[in-house]
């Protein structure tokens, strides 16, 4: 048979369920928060991997600028340290999406798509492999075009051949970016199709997988060899890419990602805590007396703090019975919209044990841990003090300075003003100082976070407004290969709306060091330096941008230097450009996006060396509008008549559209450090009630006393609703505050993880004002349940017969 | 105490008729009082004893609306008391009534004059304009002028309950009851506080006194005491 004091646990636990719900409640946001974030990184974890080590992915991809044929591809694979390798067409095409608009497509050729050696595509619905005449598109891929599966698309391919082709099916290549990121959709058509659309037969591009792929430093090595092997017979390489091992493309920003959670996993933990701790206490205010009681009857100090321990343990026990399954749910709808979006495959949604175990000892230990300073100091209270009734009420106010500060003797111009009920509400807030700051404290996390999340979704579009500035024009043509720049310059002119244009000329090129090794590809851009270029400097890190009269000058990212340890500022680099060794000097280092390096270079100085004089084959145009449906229907324009002149466009970028999908690219991560912003916030609305709960309890004569010298119900209840306000307030601030480190924290990660570079810092006005109204909103709807109750209470039942 | 006969009374500020009140429980039913009559004429100063649990608390609990009958009339100033609503009963008690405690009550964390200028934001007897000069008219009345602008915290037990009497004064009410006003005073401070009720007396309010001390209650105009819930005696002082 149970002992006594055990069913005063159990009837404390059961008999007064508003309080157990409200103290489980808290509990378990805190750790369906810790259980969620947890569970989704492993899962996501372990999926990107599976996912990944599913394709067999390359260790490298070189294109060749010449066709290669299956000779060529089969001695490569007989090389030796190769473990395999196989070959793909790729084409740059253009496609007309079902609501007319031309966008950019790059499709793939495979010989067979039964024996897809390396970077595996596969099936994913309709037909497979591609029927003659059909084409598959990327599943990631059908949103970017607004297709479905039995759509008919207009393929123009760079030959200007157009060919209507029925979509039927949907593949599913996770090696590729995915289309909503880049913007660019990927389609698969078979070599039967090819030759449809007028094209020989013949690979360019090649995917080598080394016999150690996971030794980064030896599958590089393996890759070099293939290259020089496929240079010595007699193909050009303009571009190749050497993959970071078990890497998916995004896996960078995926892993900024899990980064960002973990770290608001820890955040959430500290707010479990902080919220145990206050509803430990609410619980030893409530139970004061009885704990007076019980010692005044011969409870030890143990007993009785053994009884609560248990009691702090069930509910830690019950909240974890809430907040597991949740956070098991949670973290699964979480994984797979991630997963959608970075467009890769969750093989298993199985929870480690681990993290049941860390939920588990969060959910138990720590409040017990948490709740021994309250309990310890309200178990050193005597007897006679735990029972005594003397005081109105508990939290002394007065002696300290911030009281002094909004006591009556500081606020002598305020006498005369009809505000002592507000008086009341605000001075009450500071009545129990320890509460105050840990209600704070929590509160002002999800306040700084959630304006953080805003800062950060303002910091990547001043970073994208940053970076597209840049560029002082409407659109970018790049046409299939170089052409007189003036005769471009003036055809484009022509056109109605056109008000000036610039050229570049673009081409690949690949660092050599000091050793002989080269690097992957780098992409060198050569925009004409005068007053009038369209190409105004980037954001200059160190030195300075390109001069008119420059020759071998470069302009590198800062990334760059990094990476390349052999380069500085001042000093020289040897980029290996059309075959031949050629010295640039590094005037300055920019900041931008580092998924690819691009080194800026001088127009003129490129076109001597590369004996390209006034030729270019990129364009840019600036119109006399800009807003987008006039600059798409000008574009269209462009592109007509340049069709019509013979000039073959083969990618266009307008500026407003690069702007749209870099800002979506980054919608789905601001979607995610959202919602974890609103749990925390819903987390600190928990604390929040808990602590106005605490209050009404805490007040209780109070209240009576308000009632007997003629408080309404509302008087009453607006008089903690106030105080809840005030707190809400009082968090607003301090997190517009902590925003600040916070948001540059969030910066520097999620920009190092997305661009190699922190994003450009802006702090968001709306944000701030957002979180004002909610804020306000979630304190009134957290004090407006305790107001309620203390607006109930009979001064009979406060006053009289306590 | 002398025993004379009581006057008739001339307009009763507090006129209470078969009062039953009755509390059940788990444990059962206990009536705390049981059918009492009382009238009050207005401008009375009247005591209230008995022994613990005989019903006085209870009894002034009724007269303020704190407590409500199970049975009977209670009419304060025309108004049926037990007719009223929790809300409508904590308004009219605001305006009608000034309740002073045993423990003082007042707001820890308002001035003396804050806590009487917050009795008189509820009970809006006098305008906005008025309220400040009358709180410290009031402060002046029961001496703690000097003191208008200091925490409770910082005045002594007998000063506290001076203060908690001026805010119970606060909208010039027509009844002022005090349950063991006295209760938790040294001597000296008893006295202070008592002079003040009997000062008040003096310029014509109503005041119901619950006590258990027989020398103090011997100094109002009249004495009930009540055995068992029920009045057993009354009597005319002076």
């Amino acid at each position: 048979m149970l002992k006594a004091r055990w069913y005063k646990v159990i009837n404390d636990l059961f008999g007064n369920k508003t309080r157990t719900l409200l103290i489980v409640l808290s509990m378990s946001v805190g750790l369906f928060a810790l259980g969620i974030i947890l569970s989704a990184r492993t899962i996501l974890s372990e999926g990107l991997a599976e996912s990944f080590a599913a394709i067999n992915p390359s260790s490298g991809t070189m294109r060749t600028a010449e066709l290669f044929d299956e000779n060529f591809l089969e001695s490569v694979r007989s090389m030796e340290d190769v473990q395999d390798a196989d070959a793909r067409r790729q084409i740059s095409a253009r496609v007309q999406t079902t609501l007319g608009e031309w966008k950019n497509i790059t499709i793939f050729v495979v010989a067979d798509y039964d024996d897809i050696r390396v970077n595996k595509v596969s099936s994913q619905s309709g037909a497979w492999p591609p029927p003659e005449r059909e084409i598959l598109i990327e599943r990631a891929a059908l949103s970017v075009i607004d297709a479905q599966i039995g759509d008919v698309l207009l393929v123009r391919f760079p030959n200007d051949v157009e060919r209507r082709v029925r979509i039927a099916g949907s593949a599913y290549d996770p090696a590729q970016l995915p289309a909503q990121l880049d913007g660019t959709p990927y389609g698969y058509i078979t070599f039967d199709t090819l030759e449809w659309f007028g094209e020989p037969y013949g690979f360019n591009e090649l995917h080598v997988l080394a016999t150690n792929p996971k030794d980064k430093f030896w599958a590089q090595q393996v890759v070099n060899r293939v290259k020089d092997k496929t240079e010595k017979s007699g193909y050009t390489i303009p571009l190749s890419m050497t993959a970071e091992p078990g890497q998916l493309p995004m896996n960078d920003v995926l892993q900024g990602i899990l980064l960002l959670m973990g770290l608001l996993g820890v955040l959430s933990l500290f707010l479990s805590i902080f919220l145990v701790i206050n509803t430990v206490s609410a619980l030893l205010t409530q139970q004061k007396r009885q704990i007076g009681v019980m010692k005044a009857v011969g409870g030890s100090t143990l007993q009785i703090l053994g009884m609560y321990l248990v009691m702090v343990l069930a509910y830690g026990a019950l909240a974890l019975l809430i907040a597991i399954p949740l956070g098991v749910v949670g973290a699964r709808e979480l994984s797979s919209a991630l997963a959608v979006f970075f467009n890769f495959d969750i093989y298993s949604t199985e929870i480690q044990s681990q993290t049941f175990i860390i939920q588990v000892a969060i959910g138990l230990i720590l409040p017990v841990l948490a709740s021994l300073i309250p309990f310890i100091s309200s178990l050193r209270m005597s007897a006679a003090e735990a029972m005594s009734v003397y005081n109105t009420s508990k939290g002394r106010f007065g002696k300290n300075w911030i009281d002094q500060l909004i006591s009556g003797a500081n606020l002598w111009f305020m006498r005369n003003l009809s505000i002592r009920s507000i008086l009341l509400s605000v001075r009450n807030t500071f009545r129990n100082k320890g509460r105050l700051t840990l209600t704070l404290i929590t509160l002002t996390l999800g306040s700084a976070t959630f304006i953080s999340v805003f800062n950060v979704r303002a910091s990547l579009s001043s970073t994208v407004e940053d970076m597209i500035k840049w560029f002082n024009c409407d659109v970018m043509l790049t046409l299939d290969r170089t052409y007189r720049a003036d005769k471009v310059q003036h055809e484009a002119m022509n056109v109605p709306g056109v008000t000036q244009t610039d050229v570049w000329i673009q081409m690949p090129t690949r660092l050599v060091r000091s050793d002989d090794s080269e690097s992957g590809m780098i992409y060198m851009f050569a925009p004409t330096i005068h007053a009038e270029s369209l190409i105004v400097s980037p954001t200059i890190a160190e030195g300075r941008w390109l001069e008119p009269d420059d020759d071998n000058a470069a302009v590198v990212p800062s990334a760059f230097l990094q990476d390349e340890p052999e380069l500085h500022l001042g000093g020289e680099m040897v980029l290996k450009i059309d075959g031949k060794e050629r010295t640039f000097k590094i005037v300055g280092t920019y900041v931008g996006m580092a998924f690819l390096p691009l080194v800026y270079t001088n127009y003129e100085y490129i076109t001597q060396v590369t004996n390209r004089v006034g030729e270019a084959d990129a364009l840019m145009v600036k119109m006399d509008r800009h807003d987008p449906a006039y600059v798409d229907v000008t574009t269209r324009a462009l592109e007509d008549h340049f069709e019509r002149m013979g000039v073959r466009v083969s990618m266009v970028s307008t500026i407003n559209n690069e702007r749209t999908e870099a800002e979506a690219s980054f919608d789905a991560i601001v979607a995610l450090l959202l919602v974890m912003a609103i749990l925390l916030a819903l987390v600190g609305g928990l604390g929040l009630m808990g602590t106005m709960s605490i209050n009404v309890l805490e007040r209780t004569r109070e209240i009576g006393v308000l009632r007997a010298i003629g408080a309404s119900n509302r008087s009453v209840a607006l008089v903690f609703i106030r105080e809840g306000i005030v707190i809400g307030l009082m968090s607003w601030l301090m997190g517009a505050l902590v925003a600040i480190p916070m948001s540059q924290g969030l910066n520097q990660a999620l920009g190092q993880a997305v661009m190699g570079v922190p994003l450009t810092y802006s702090y968001s006005m709306p944000g701030l004002w957002l979180w004002l109204v909610v804020v306000i909103c979630l304190s009134v709807l957290a004090s407006f349940i305790p107001a309620r109750t203390a607006s109930r209470l009979t001064v009979r039942e406060v006053l009289a017969y306590e | 105490m002398r025993d004379t006969p009581l006057p008739t009374p001339q307009a009763n500020l507090v006129d209470l008729r078969q009062v039953v009140k009755t509390y059940r429980s788990s444990a059962g039913t206990f009536t705390a009082l049981k059918g009492v009559d009382l009238r009050v004429e207005s401008g009375a100063f009247v005591s209230i004893i008995g022994k613990s649990g005989s019903g006085k608390s209870t009894l002034i609990n009724v007269i303020t609306g704190i407590d409500r009958p199970t049975s009977g009339e209670v009419v304060i100033d025309g108004t049926a008391v037990q007719n009223l609503n929790e809300e409508q009963i904590a308004i009219w008690r605001g305006r009608s009534v000034g309740v002073i405690f045993q423990f003082f009550q007042l707001l820890p964390t308002l001035t003396c004059v804050e806590n009487i200028l917050l009795a008189m934001d509820y009970g809006g007897h006098y305008s906005r304009s008025e309220r400040p000069q009358q709180a410290m008219n009031l402060l002046e009345r029961v001496g703690m002028v000097d003191h208008a602008h200091r925490l409770p915290s910082s005045l002594s037990g007998g000063q506290q309950q001076c203060v908690a009497i001026a805010r119970a004064l606060a909208n010039n009410p027509v009844l002022l009851t005090a349950d063991e006003p006295t209760g938790n005073l040294d001597s000296k401070s008893t006295e202070m506080v008592f002079h003040l009720f009997e000062t008040l007396a003096d310029s014509g309010k109503t005041i119901l006194m619950v006590t258990h001390d027989n020398e103090l209650a011997e100094r109002a105009q009249r004495t009930i005491r009540l055995v068992d819930g029920r009045i057993q005696d009354e009597f005319v002082n002076r």
